[in-house]
């Protein structure tokens, strides 16, 4: 029995000896990383793993991290570089922007640094949002003769962005509809002249789009479509900014333009094949 | 003497007076620099190498000048071998340009040369040995011309450079043997299981049907990537809000580098030493040899908050590896890294441009400028992540429509291809990362040429056999051509075509040019453009210099193959640091002359075959040999002595030697496949033959013996199996065989199990260098 137990106490030493034995010249530290739940645990341990060279202990609570290494093969820095890039901070590496937003939603933590910049944005967005509704209010109150135009063009735009050639059908019948329904004698005299002339031709346009369901004859309508419609408005001092844009490899490499209710370039010509093409060449407003 | 007599002493006053005058105006200040070149050791891996320091520095200190001094370079070579110092970039007389065996004859082991010339512009530049590969082994350093009066901002020379623990020699040597150690230390082997497990079978087999190699964006493997010498160091002077202009050139020898800062956007304010108006992108691609002066801003912290340092971060085009440059003081913030490529897409990009006879199509989008990347179907930060691993067949292509539009194979192209074809490479266009372009430089100042002088028209198409590592313009190598005679006072203009599967920096020594870049009189003037598959671009010079100026391909092993082009002005006077033109001529060529040796041997159960090889741009001589260990195995050699035809040099004419000895039984007698009898008991027979290579890379050999007999035999070597599984097969009209599969453990060493119809089976060692 006894012998037994020397034995058992003898297995245990060696075992945790062999275990220990793992990582060799063995240094410990104790590391503060930012991090805010259990998946951050396992991004950050993971991060620190290098078999029988490195490897960490996370505690979500204190946000320590005890760090076990080998100091010939590799360094504490070295570590927690591999930490940052994952996307956890630490005093001495911040994680790149994108490697941050990679994170799970539960581990954004705060970051320290960044604190300022993120409040930044915040209340810039708050900003623009008010802005929004209040410009809202103010097209309510004046009823544009031409905002249902403007408002049924954008959603003829918008599902050609997200290429949906029967999205773009039933908004452009809808066009049809605000074009017939403007009343001329709402408009002003420079305003009248220009309508008069586009009118025909914007109708013909928008109901070309509403009878077929193919995108390509829809955006090679929506070229000629889109510059009557800048004819329009470039001298009506909408009430929202309207974004006159341009992609110069759409219609056949001929270059096209449309107009947009937001800045970013979202391209109805090519749609996710290349949303971003294009630049803003005017800004009306 | 004579002369003398006939002026008179007011003239000879007047020519005092001018004599004086000129002397004041050109009183500059003298700038004196003392290199001293050693041999020393260095440790940049782990392992302690040979390398070359100056002052023992590496990279060479940074010489600094104003627009007007005038420099003295004093070189004092202390290595044992010859050097030579190239200022890149800068304008100055023809003997100095320091081009051994060109402009000069090299400066001999512990001697002193001089270089003294004016500096007549500004602009970040370098400088670096033009003699052999010393470059590789540390001689680059920066070279800083400042204006008279420099704008008020902190600025940095950074020179980028790689290092490699082999020899150069070695490298170059391996590059040329078609070696993929280089492939197998990166992991991109690219073999079939790798190819099966991402579902790349299909890509894989066209691409070896088009008879191409893994594909790669650089040739080389690096331990390691340095800035000014350092994988990663930290500049804490720097202040937040502060701007730190970097001035940065690419001293290595093969290698492109990305270029990314951690703080925000850069600003591009000159290239190559020239001024450009300001451009703000996210990233930019730094060509070997070219410069770049970028604008980088320290971001402002909170007040109280403590200050973060800012990383500039360097990553090899292959984005194996990268060095780190932290701007300013504190915890370090990380630029995010780049994702490794994707090389199976690249293949079989690469499968859609490449036509069964070895030429690029471009599919009609006339790139140029870097404009249109393809290699972009690699970049995961801009196509999409690594698709995940799936066996099945690839269901989910109309998913990635996109890419699948320019598959040649692919007939059903989309009617919108049209316009894919055009903007599907145009990074710009489909992310939101901007990346600098060539059409994104535009001079400060208006560039043109003289509108009166004549203009020379060159076109050059850059060539290249990536299987034999040959490099070459119109397929022809430096020593096969005469110099390109140019007249002083003309306008030259260079329409270069870059039909290779790599991408070229193509420098011009002593002159800047400028790239017709719609810029119209504002063309940005450069002495470097990387030009990339298939991109055809316009430069064009005043010849304004005289004596001989080098035109090359700045990647050191390509210029070593051959990859350039002499530009001679027509009536120079003799370059008096070049005594013996016949002699320096003859060893210029010497360069791309050079054969280069491979040999392999595998020591096995069943006896003992290898080969031996000496080839170099066109000519080869190799020896095979199968040697039993007893007479029933038999002896015997096969030599063969060939010159390789065509670009892509898939035709190979050989006259011969074979000698065999084997003792079988009494009066046994083999016949081939033809009826025609042979003992092979012993043999010794002289034969003419022609090696071809066929699709999938099987090289079909038809050979004459002197005793009439005939032999057909078609082999594949090294078929990429796994990482390090090489499988090779063979069969004759001789009725013989063999199929052997070699594990490579290190460069040097592997194993082989083979089959042979003459020795059986065995296993074996095998060494090959």
């Amino acid at each position: 029995m006894k012998s037994i137990k020397v034995l058992m106490a003898i297995v245990l030493l060696l075992s945790s000896f062999l275990l220990q034995a793992e990582i060799k010249n063995v240094v410990t530290e104790n590391v503060t990383i930012s991090g805010s739940c259990a998946l951050c645990k396992t991004g950050i341990e993971n991060a620190a793993f290098q078999k029988n060279i490195s490897q960490a202990s996370w505690d979500k609570d204190t946000k320590i991290a005890t760090i076990t290494y080998d100091n010939r093969k590799t360094s504490i820095d070295v570590i927690l570089k591999k930490i940052a890039l994952a996307g956890y901070d630490n005093k001495n590496y911040l994680a790149p922007d994108d490697a941050f937003a990679r994170l799970e939603e539960c581990c954004k933590y705060e970051r320290l640094g960044k604190k300022e910049v993120i409040a930044e944005k915040m209340t810039a967005e708050h900003r623009h949002g008010s802005e929004m509704a209040s410009a809202e209010k103010t097209v309510t109150a004046d009823t544009d003769p031409l905002k249902a135009v403007l408002d049924a063009y954008f959603s003829v735009k918008n599902a050609l962005v997200s290429s949906d050639g029967s999205a773009a059908s039933v908004n452009a019948t809808n066009l049809v509809k605000a074009i017939k329904a403007v009343k001329m004698e709402e408009l002003g005299t420079a305003q009248h002249m220009v309508w008069m002339k586009v009118m025909k031709d914007l109708d013909l346009d928008a109901d070309r789009i509403s009878k077929t369901k193919d995108i390509a004859q829809q955006r090679e309508r929506f070229t000629v479509l889109s510059d009557n419609m800048y004819n329009l408005i470039k001298n009506a001092k909408p009430v929202q900014p309207v974004y006159y844009q341009h992609c110069p490899m759409a219609n056949d490499g001929k270059g096209a333009n449309w107009l947009s209710q937001i800045p970013t370039i979202q391209n109805p010509y090519y749609g996710a094949q290349m949303l971003s093409c294009g630049k803003t060449t005017e800004t009306i407003k | 003497m004579d002369f003398r007599k006939n002026i008179s002493p007011g003239a000879w006053l007047i020519l005092a007076i001018i004599l004086f005058l000129s002397d004041v105006s050109t009183a500059q200040k003298i700038v004196r620099y003392d290199l001293y070149v050693r041999d020393t050791t260095v440790n940049f891996s782990g392992k302690e190498k040979r390398a070359i320091a100056v002052n023992g520095h590496i990279p060479m200190p940074t010489l600094t000048f104003t627009e007007g001094d005038t420099a003295e370079i004093y070189v004092h070579n202390e290595l044992d071998e010859a050097t030579g110092l190239h200022w890149h970039g800068l304008f100055l007389p023809n003997k100095y340009d320091g081009v051994p065996f060109l402009t000069q004859m090299p400066i001999k082991p512990h001697t002193t040369h001089l270089y003294r010339f004016a500096i007549i512009q500004n602009g970040t530049h370098w400088y670096h040995s033009h003699f052999g590969l010393q470059e590789q082994i540390g001689m680059y350093g920066s070279m800083i011309l400042n204006k008279k009066k420099e704008p008020d901002i902190s600025t940095v020379p950074i020179v980028l450079s790689e290092w490699t623990d082999l020899k150069p020699e070695n490298v170059h040597r391996m590059l040329h043997n078609a070696s993929d150690w280089f492939a197998i230390r990166k992991g991109t082997t690219q073999s079939y299981s790798e190819a099966i497990r991402q579902g790349y079978f299909k890509t894989k087999l066209a691409n070896e049907w088009k008879r191409m190699n893994a594909m790669d964006v650089s040739d080389v493997y690096y331990e390691k990537f340095l800035i000014n010498g350092k994988n990663e160091s930290q500049l804490p002077q720097f202040k937040p809000g502060e701007k730190v202009r970097l001035r940065i050139s690419n001293g290595g020898a093969s290698t492109y580098f990305w270029l990314k800062y951690a703080g925000g956007k850069m600003t591009v304010v000159a290239n190559d030493g020239n001024d450009v108006e300001p451009v703000e992108v996210d990233r930019l691609i730094i060509a070997v040899s070219e410069t770049y002066d970028v604008v980088v801003t320290i971001p402002e912290v909170t007040p109280g908050a403590k200050p973060v340092s800012y990383e500039f971060l360097v990553t090899s085009e292959d984005r194996t590896k990268s060095a780190s440059l932290f701007l300013g003081d504190g915890v370090k913030q990380l630029a995010s890294p780049m994702p490794r490529l994707k090389y199976f897409e690249g293949m079989k990009m690469m499968n859609g441009m490449m036509k069964m006879n070895g030429d690029l199509y471009d599919m009609g989008m006339n790139m140029s400028l870097n404009k249109m990347d393809m290699n972009l179907v690699m970049y995961p930060e801009i196509t999409g992540a690594i698709k995940e691993k799936s066996s099945e067949k690839v269901a989910q292509k109309p998913k990635t429509g996109k890419m699948d539009g320019m598959e040649m194979d692919d007939k059903k192209q989309s009617a919108d291809a049209g316009h894919m074809d055009h903007n599907m490479y145009n990074s710009n266009a489909l992310s939101s990362i901007t990346t600098l372009n060539y059409a994104m430089l535009k001079s400060t100042l208006n560039t043109s040429l003289p509108k009166a002088a004549s203009v020379k028209e060159l076109r050059f198409v850059l060539t290249g056999n990536m299987n034999r590592y040959v490099w070459s313009l119109d397929n022809k190598v430096i020593s096969e051509t005469d110099k390109i005679l140019i007249k002083k006072g003309e306008n030259v203009r260079m329409v270069i075509y870059n039909n290779s599967m790599m991408r070229h920096p193509m420098h011009l020594h002593g002159h800047d040019f400028r790239v017709l870049n719609g810029q119209g009189e504002n063309a940005p003037l450069k002495n470097v453009i990387d030009i990339m598959p298939m991109e055809t671009d316009t430069l064009e010079f005043a010849a304004t210099e005289s004596g001989d100026w080098f035109f090359h391909c700045h990647i050191l092993y390509h210029m070593m193959s051959g990859m350039g082009r002499i530009f001679s002005y027509e009536n120079s006077p003799a370059n008096p640091e070049i005594p013996n033109t016949k002699l320096a001529q003859r060893k210029l060529y010497a360069d791309d002359r050079q054969p280069h040796f491979m040999a392999e041997n595998d020591i096995a159960t069943n006896g003992n075959d290898g080969q031996a090889m000496l080839q170099n741009t066109r000519w080869s001589i190799g020896t095979e040999w199968r040697l039993g260990y007893n007479e029933h195995h038999g002896y015997e050699t096969e030599t063969h002595f060939g010159r390789y035809i065509g670009k892509m040099q898939w035709l190979m004419p050989f006259i011969g030697f074979d000698w065999r000895y084997r003792k079988m039984g009494m009066d046994e007698v083999e016949t081939n496949l033809f009826g025609q009898r042979n003992t092979k008991d012993q043999r010794s027979v002289f034969s003419a033959g022609v090696n071809y290579t066929l699709p999938m890379l099987v090289m079909a050999q038809a050979e004459v013996f002197s005793d009439g007999n005939v032999r057909f035999q078609l082999e594949r070597m090294d078929i990429p199996v796994s990482k390090r599984l090489r499988m090779t097969l063979m069969v004759n009209t001789d009725k013989e065989y063999m199929a052997a599969i070699r594990y490579i453990f290190t460069r040097y060493v592997g194993a082989t199990a083979h089959y042979d119809s003459d020795m059986g089976f065995g296993v074996g060692l095998t060494l090959n260098y």
